[in-house]
Parts: structure tokens; sequence; C-alpha cells
């Protein structure tokens, strides 16, 4: 390839806290039209906005995450620009004064690891749902006033694949530090792409287009992709690219014209009077980032230098926040966690994906299946058999052990018990005994048989084994 | 700073949504014209681009922090009691585009 | 004579003494204010009043507001009462919540008898410009006079003696000049020791609730009654409520007071004048010591600028929500952009049109640097300036405007130093959020002058204990339109 991308990501966060960023009415999700709304929303005259504490203390989190300068006061600006969704006619927002600045997070592209730098990051506040119809368009104000986070990236990111990480990595962050749901195609995670191309080892940018709406991240990568393909060609043929807002089609898997891009509109941004500057102590960002939930990076390190997981296995439980917080829990109950790890990845995630349902629906809790794997790792269970117990506690809210009995399936360990059946079972076959000495294996094989006729099947093949060639030696 | 005629004040106006008279915009731009003056004598102060702008009466910073519990939401009817074209519970406009 | 004519103060005695009920005096003044022909009210609360006076049976003996009866200015939010801002674009908004200071007013058990007019959305110093036309000064039965603005109808309301209190707002001197046109006490305590949620805005970083009473004493009462902490306003000061009467009665052995030399200069009048040095006569007598001081006049010419600007650009964004979709009058249009265009053509008048065009244009981009900025620059010197006399000195005394209430027909030379100066001080009160009271000094032709008190941040009693000992001298107390004066 020519030309060099230059991509730069707006992402923005729909906070889950209980209240809105100035205002008191309820965030909800799904709520009917305008049943979430308080004067404020509705830009009734008179209201005035009130900074929510806990979106403060989620955005620190994440800067903390991000790396970024926290700044010690917090202020507020007004965007103007009127639009249908947008109640004031103005969106309260920091643009003077964001309040986390110059950060970064770090990404593995190809076994490399890649440095995106953030420019800035701060809070403002959502607009109106607007639901179109043939002849008109309705507005629902319960969206309007929720917190919002607004990362801003360097232009530094150079193709789909990094993007792509980078908004993946920002999603684990939000989700795990329990400050959005992060999902793209909810709305919670909102991705804007900035790209432009340039011949290598020019300075200059070159003219950059827009990419909005993209409901997925596997979106953002192929948009990128098609985009870069699509600027590449222009330039090679000559052709100069116009600045345009774009969106992606997935049905065509291509980018389209949104609108042409005009001047930039100026927003006369000036300090909000409503809101007198808000001092943040070292006290308070402490307190903030020592209570955040544990991040995906930590929990990885822990997994993997604690656990002794591997880096594959670590991964795959830190996929999904809840299915790590699932295994979490189940440490707490048995130390196990390779087995626990397995039994999650595999048994668990196959049920779930067969039901179609999630972890947090699963109807095993942490504590019962760490009792199961224990079982397993003393011998009380074969893993066969712990699979029809782990059936049976699908529908049962009983303890493994008592489903085990009732199944009848508690796998015989106690060595006295083994030894007087293989005794039972030797007696009874001399010739046997002359086959294993005379070297022929399948001795083994046809005496276990017999054990495990004898005691349906339950006795623990390792042990059983063990015991009985120890036996035979001493015949 | 950006010239004052006419053609400016109205594109102003068509960017705040709204239009006034023709007479109106030359009554305007003729109270520019002695706005201009005044302000211009801000200019004059000595020393006057050294302060800091002042967005507020006096130094005033607060800790203080609303917590984060929500309150009982307005009943749809009353939110929406001063609208005048309300359809399903939402406030209908033309079609938006773009 | 009626008790509704009397001070809060006297009007209580008599409603705990039972010679009056609250009923009695609701009754009252809801005929004044419809006989009333100033054009003050945009709407009589008959519902209100009625049934809450009804309610009120036993006095409560140490709550002054007790069956009070009271005005407000139609900026304030009243739950379930239209509040139009003397706007059509808000013509039959009916809010769901009561302004903090309505609400608070009421829980007083103080009873609201009307929405009185207002210069539109606050926006102006004259009266005449809201939607309802000019709004008239009771004390000229000619109608040929202002009563100053923005708020008007408040202003005639305690006035005309149809209510003994009634609340107002002050963005540049709207309550403080109009007093003085009217011969009241008009004060503006700190800024964020009366609540603004609810109070329509015009400025916020200027904005204050203010109010009108008949006597020092009824002024200082009210306060505490309406002021203190609102979580529903950010701004609204965090410090306790105190008895700002406590400094009545006092003398002013101590008392330094400040009159600034360049802004007298700029005043000529010999009624003025005369009134103005009898009540510092009054203020030595009790003994504070009052002394000329000096402020560069250049940077008194820039008062005037400064708050146009600043003003302006506030209330260009403030108004911005006004479009007739969420509430007001609703207009048709194939986009919603015409929907908003055409509300907002229709909704505004010609003037407040202008003033959002000079707010709009000094916030553009190309301009901020040289017109919004540098007004916030000159805001903060010119507050400077101001703290640095009040370190000597614990208030600034000062004529509320150079002449009785001009007449509608008169015009201003904007550029004079009259206008810029004389007749726009009051505004750096509104720069420094420094509690500031207009009271009566004198009359001439019959109209009354008033006088301006400012003291330091949150020292509202001091402003009080002042004020009071002028009216003890000159004893305009209680003045009222009603009676004629020569």
């Amino acid at each position: 390839m020519n030309f060099e991308p230059v991509i730069g990501l707006e992402i923005h966060v729909e906070m889950k806290t209980k209240s809105k960023m100035f205002s008191r009415a309820p965030v909800t999700f799904g709520a009917a039209p305008n049943t979430s709304v308080l004067p404020l929303d509705m830009a009734f005259p008179g209201t005035m906005p009130v900074v929510n504490k806990q979106a403060v203390i989620n955005t620190i989190r994440v800067c903390d995450a991000l790396h970024m300068s926290i700044d010690r006061e917090l202020w507020f600006d007004r965007k103007n620009y009127f639009y249908s969704d947008l109640p004031k006619g103005y969106q309260i927002t920091q643009a003077k004064r964001p309040i986390g600045s110059d950060g970064y997070l770090d990404i593995e592209v190809d076994g490399r690891t890649k440095r995106i730098e953030i420019e800035r990051l701060h809070m403002e506040e959502d607009t109106c749902m607007q639901h179109h119809l043939s002849d008109g368009t309705l507005l629902d104000y319960n969206r309007a006033g929720i917190p919002l986070i607004e990362i801003v990236s360097r232009p530094n990111i150079s193709s789909g694949t990094e993007a792509m990480k980078y908004v993946e990595k920002i999603r684990s962050i939000v989700q795990y530090s329990d400050v959005s749901d992060g999902k793209m195609e909810e709305g919670s995670l909102r991705c804007d792409v900035n790209i432009s191309l340039r011949p290598y080892g020019v300075s200059k940018l070159g003219t950059k287009c827009e990419i909005k709406n993209l409901n997925s991240i596997a979106n953002v990568e192929k948009a990128i992709e098609f985009e870069i393909a699509r600027q590449e060609k222009l330039l090679l043929s000559g052709i100069p690219v116009e600045q345009e807002t774009r969106r992606y089609d997935e049905m065509h898997k291509e980018t389209v014209l949104m609108r042409k891009k005009t001047d930039a509109v100026d927003y006369k941004y000036f300090t909000e009077p409503n809101i007198t500057p808000i001092v943040l102590s070292e006290d308070f960002i402490q307190h903030a980032l020592e209570t955040c939930p544990e991040l995906a990076d930590s929990k990885k390190a822990r997994y993997m230098q604690t656990y002794g997981l591997s880096d594959y296995d670590a991964n795959t439980l830190l996929l999904d926040k809840d299915v790590s917080a699932y295994f979490d829990e189940a440490m707490k109950h048995s130390p196990l966690a390779k087995l626990l790890a397995n039994w999650i990845s595999v048994d668990i995630a196959g049920y779930l994906n067969k039901e179609n349902k999630t972890i947090v629906d699963f109807p095993i809790e942490p504590k019962r299946l760490a009792e199961l794997i224990t079982m397993i790792d003393k011998g009380d269970i074969s893993n066969k058999q712990a699979r029809s117990v782990f059936e049976a506690m699908l529908t049962s809210k009983d303890a493994p052990r008592v489903l085990a009995e009732k199944l009848g399936m508690t796998q015989i360990s106690d060595t006295s018990a083994i030894l007087k059946v293989i005794h039972e079972v030797v007696d009874a076959n001399p010739q046997s005994v002359v086959d294993f000495k005379a070297g022929k294996d399948r001795a083994v094989g046809f005496l276990i048989g017999q054990i495990m006729k004898k005691t349906g099947g339950k006795v623990n093949p390792g042990l059983t084994s063990k015991l009985l060639i120890e036996e035979l030696n001493k015949r | 700073m950006k010239e004052i005629n006419k053609n400016v004040l109205k594109d102003a106006a068509h960017r705040l949504l709204f239009d006034m008279t023709e007479e109106q915009y030359d009554v305007l731009e003729k109270e520019f014209t002695v706005l201009v003056k005044q302000m211009d004598l801000i200019g004059t102060i000595e020393g006057i681009d050294d302060y800091q702008p002042m967005t507020f009466p006096f130094e005033v910073s607060t800790s203080y922090m609303r917590d984060d519990i929500p309150d009982t939401p307005l009943p749809r009817e009353v939110a929406l009691a001063n609208a005048k074209d309300v359809v399903d519970g939402q406030i209908k406009l033309p079609k938006v585009v773009g | 004579m009626s008790y509704l004519d009397l001070t809060i103060t006297d009007m209580h005695e008599a409603l705990v003494a039972k010679k009056v009920t609250p009923l009695e005096l609701a009754k009252e003044a809801l005929e004044r204010a419809k006989a009333n022909n100033d054009n003050a009210f945009e709407g009589y609360m008959d519902e209100q009043a009625l049934s809450i006076a009804a309610s009120l049976k036993e006095p409560e003996v140490n709550n002054p507001f007790w069956g009070i009866p009271f005005v407000i200015k139609d900026n304030f939010a009243t739950r379930n009462f239209p509040t139009t801002g003397s706007s059509n674009i808000l013509k039959d908004y009916v809010p769901c919540f009561d302004a903090t200071a309505v609400a608070k007013l009421l829980q007083a058990h103080a009873v609201p008898i009307a929405k009185s007019t207002l210069d539109e959305l606050a926006m102006g110093g004259s009266g005449i410009t809201g939607h309802k036309g000019p709004t008239f000064n009771p004390y000229d039965s000619k109608h040929e006079r202002m009563i100053g603005g923005s708020s008007c109808g408040s202003a005639v309301s305690v006035a005309a003696s149809i209510v003994p209190f009634a609340l107002g707002s002050d963005t540049g001197d709207s309550v403080r000049k109009p007093a003085g046109y009217a011969g009241l006490v008009g004060m503006k305590p700190t800024w964020g020791r009366i609540s603004r949620y609810g109070l329509f805005p015009f400025a916020p970083s200027l904005d204050h609730v203010g109010y009108f009473t008949r006597s020092v004493e009824d002024a200082a009462l009210s306060l505490a009654v309406i002021a203190g902490r609102d979580l529903e306003d950010s701004t609204s000061s965090t410090r306790p409520v105190e008895d700002y009467t406590r400094l009545l009665k006092t003398d002013l052995k101590g008392i330094r007071v400040a009159v600034i030399k360049e802004i007298m200069d700029t005043i000529t009048n010999p009624t003025v004048l005369k009134a103005f040095d009898q009540s510092i006569v009054a203020l030595r007598e009790a003994g504070a010591v009052v002394d000329n001081v000096h402020f560069d006049k250049r940077l008194l010419g820039t008062i005037y600028p400064t708050y146009i600007t600043i003003s302006c650009s506030e209330v260009t964004s403030n108004n911005a929500n006004l479009d007739g979709i969420k509430f007001g009058p609703r207009f048709e249009g194939n986009t919603y952009q015409e929907v908003m265009f055409n509300a907002r053509t229709a909704g505004f008048s010609e003037l407040i049109k202008r003033r959002f065009v000079i707010g709009s244009f000094a916030l553009m981009r190309e301009n901020q640097d040289v017109l919004f900025l540098r007004a916030q620059k000159c805001r903060r010197k010119i507050v400077d300036t101001l703290n640095d006399i009040l370190k000597t000195y614990d208030a600034v005394y000062l004529p509320s405007a150079p002449t009785i209430a001009p007449k509608f027909k008169d015009s201003h030379d904007q550029l004079s130093d009259e206008y810029l100066i004389a007749d726009n001080h009051l505004a750096f009160g509104n720069f420094a959020g420094l509690p500031s009271l207009t009271l009566p000094i004198g009359f001439e032709k019959g109209m009354p002058l008033g006088a301006n008190v400012m003291g330091r941040a949150f020292e509202e009693a001091k402003v009080f204990q002042i004020a009071q000992a002028i009216e003890n001298k000159t004893g305009y107390r209680n003045l009222s339109a009603k009676e004629v004066r020569v």
C-alpha cells in the first residue's frame, strides 16, 4: 500500500448511573417514552443542572484506566446549537477543561504492543431519542441528560484491526469498572471514526472523512478497511478525497455518503454559569479509584500469576465480565483454577450457547460448581459421573454431594473398599494372575473390567488400576 | 472581529432560528454602531488583556456533588402537558432527516 | 385606611391581633390589583389566593409572612398557573413546579395574589417591552412616566399598596432602579443568597432574585424567609441564613461609607443632589464616616458595555429552549428548523431579537476574544476595583438614578457619560454579586428619588442597618402612590 491510514476515534460511553448527569430523573433503558423525565430534561424555563457525583466517580475511574491526567477542578461549558433532539438548544459539556487529558491505551496487534494516544476525555449529557415514522419524527426525552463520557484519541491508529482492539479494550474497561454496559448494538458505546490517508513519509494530513452510526465493533473494523480502500482508490486515480460524513452499510459492506461536511459549526462555547467550579480533593479521587471494581488487566495478571492459568484460558474467561465474575466467585470456594476454568469455558459455555442464555441466568451458582469440582479432584466422582451430576444440578437446588448420592454416582475411592473387591476378583481369577506374570497386559484390563462390573463402574479407575497392579505384583 | 453589515446580522439572526423585518435589521445595524463604540471603550482600559475572564461574581468553588439517587419522574401527561403535538406519548415533529 | 396599606410588620401585628383575616386581605388585594390601570399584571391568582387565605385560621406569631398577600414577577415559575415572562413565546405555558423563592413564601403561608408584568423575558430597564405594552408609574396619573424595569409590575404592586411584598429579579438593576423610581425599598442580596431555581434565566452569572417592600425593616424580615441553600441551584450559597434584622436600630458608629466621586460628577440634577446630600447628613448623624472615593472614570464608562455584552451573550443561550415544541405556541413547518424558526420569529419581540443577535455576535469564534472574553476581563477589573474600595469601606452609597422616572418620550444619548455612568452604574453590583438596596430619599414633581447602598458580599445585615439610618431620618417609610405628593 502506498498510503498511510491516519485514524482517530471518538468514543461515547453511556453511563449506567441511577440518575442522569445533571437531572435527578432515573436512568432507564427501554422504559415507555417520556416516563423518565423531570423538568430539567424538558428544558422548562428556570430549571438548573446539578452535577451527579457517581458520574464524576465513574469518569475518574475511566481516566485512570486510560492513564490520563485528571483536572482537579471541574468546569463545564455550553455547546450552543439547534437540533430536534436537543431540548435546551445547548448541551452542557466540557470544552475548555476536560476532566481527563493526555492519556494512552496499549493494544496488542500481531504480537506487538502499540500505544494509542488519547487526547482528551470529558463528561457531557446525552440527547433525546428520535423515532422516525414515515410522516414525522417522535421525540422521547427519556435519554436526554443521561451521562456520557467522550473519549477522543489522537490520530495514531493505523488500521481497522487496531481500531477494533482499541474499542474492545475501552469496552472492557467501562464494563469491568461498572461504568457502562458498553454495547454498541444497544447504543451504550458509540464510535465515530475520522480517517484520512497520506503518503508514507509525508507529515501533512490528507482530507479526512467521518464515519458515524457504527453499530458493532466488527463493523468498525470493516468500515475502516473499506474506507481505506475507497480513499486509496480515489487518490491513486488522482481524485481528491472530499470531506464527508459517511455511514457503514452492513448489507453491502461499504461506507455510504450521509452528507458533505460543510464549514465547521461555531458552537459559541462559554463557561456554564449555573455550575460553579467543583474541586476534586485528592481524597475523593483516591477513594474513587480504590473502590473501583477490578478491571480486566488486573484480573488477567491475577489469573495468570496467582492461579497459573494460561494466557488463552485467562482471555477466554475475561471476554465476558459476568463470566469472570462467576469464576472469581467460584474461586472463593475452591482453589482449583484450571479445572474451574475448563468447566466454565466448556461445559457451562456449551449449555449457555444451546439454551441461548447468559451466565447471569445460569442455574448453578458458583459455590455449587466449586463443590462439584472439589468432588472430582478428590476422586469422589469421576469426570463422567460429574457430568451427570452437573445435568441434575441444572434443575435442582441440591448440593452436588446430595445429587451424586441420589444418582448413586458416588465414586468409590476408599482404598480398603477397593482392595476388598480387588482381592475378591483376583481370587476368583487365578489364570489372570498367571497371565499378568507372563507379561500379558490385557490381564489387567480384564480384571479391571471385572471389578467395574462388580462395583457398577463406581470405583476410581486410576486408583483401582494402581492398587490392582500392586496386588498382582504381590501375588 | 467580524465585519458588521446587514448580511452578517441577517445570517446571525437566521442561525438563531428567527428573522426580523428589514427595518429592524436597519435599527440593529445602527444599534451596533453605537454598541461597538461602547465596547471599544473596554479596549482602551490599560492592561485589560492581562486580566483573566471572569464568569462568576466572586471566586466560588464547591466540593458538593449530588448523590446518585433518582427522584420520582414526572407523570408523562405532566411532562407533555404543554406540548401541542403529541402522538403515542411522544412529541411529534416533521420528519427529521440528516 | 385599610390594613392592606400597612407594612408587613404592621400587617402581621394586625393579623395576630385578629383585627383582620388573611381572607379579607386577599380579597381586597385582588380587588385593588384588578382595579389598577398601570398595566401591572399578567394574571390574577384568585383561586390560589382565596383557597390559601381561607385555610389560614390561627395566626403564627413568629412568622411575619403568615397571611401576607404578595405578588410574583411573571418570570418565576408558579405551579399550575401560567408563567409567560411577558413574552408571546410563552403564551399559555403552565409550569408543573414552583420556583424555590415562591415555594418558600407559600411554605410561610403567604398568599399569592397575582403574576406581574415585566420587560419581555426580563431583558429591559424601562418596563415598556412586555407583550402587553408599557407598564406605568402609579405616581404619575397622566401615565407619561415609566416605572423602570424589568420588574415593573412588581414595583407597581407595592408602590400602589396592592401588596406589601413583591418578588422581582435583578440582572443589571431590574429591582433597584424601579424601586428608586417608585419610592420603594428594592433589595438585591448577594449572588447565591436566594435560590434562582425556577427563575427564568436572563444572565445566570448576573441574575439575582430580589424583592420590593415599603420599609427597610420589611426588607430585612423578608430575606430570611426566602434565602437559603437549595440543592436544586448549585450556585446557591451554603452559608447559613441569618437574622437580618439584628443590626437594625443600631447606630452607625464605626461604619464607613464611600461615595464614588466620578459617578457623582455625572449627576447634575440639583434636586437629586440635594436629597442625596441630605441623606449623607443622616448617615453622619447616625455616626457613619462618609468619604468621597475615586474610581477610574474610564472604567466606569465600561460598566454598560460590559453588562450588555455579557448579558446578551448569556441570554441568547438561555432562550435557545424556546421553540414552541415542548411548550409555548406551536407553529407549522416542513422541517423541525421551520417549526422552531416560525415560533421564534413570531414569539419574540423585535427588541429582544436584536439583543439575541448582539449576544450571538459577541460569542462568535472570530469575535469572542475582543467582545465576550474581553467583557469578562473588564468585569474582573471592575469587581477588583469595587472590592478594593470595600476593603476599607463597609458600603458604597450612590443615587440609584440621575433623575426621577423618565417620561416615555424622552430619549437617551447613549454615549453620554450620564447614560453610561449615572444611569447604569448599579450593574456593578451584579458583576460583583454584592448585596445592594435602594430606598427613597426625596421627591421632585411628586415623583420619588432613590439612593442605593451596596455592601460587601453576604453582609446584608449591615446594608439594612445603614439603610434604616437613612429611612429613620427621612421618614420615608411606607410610601404609597395612593397619596399624592407635590
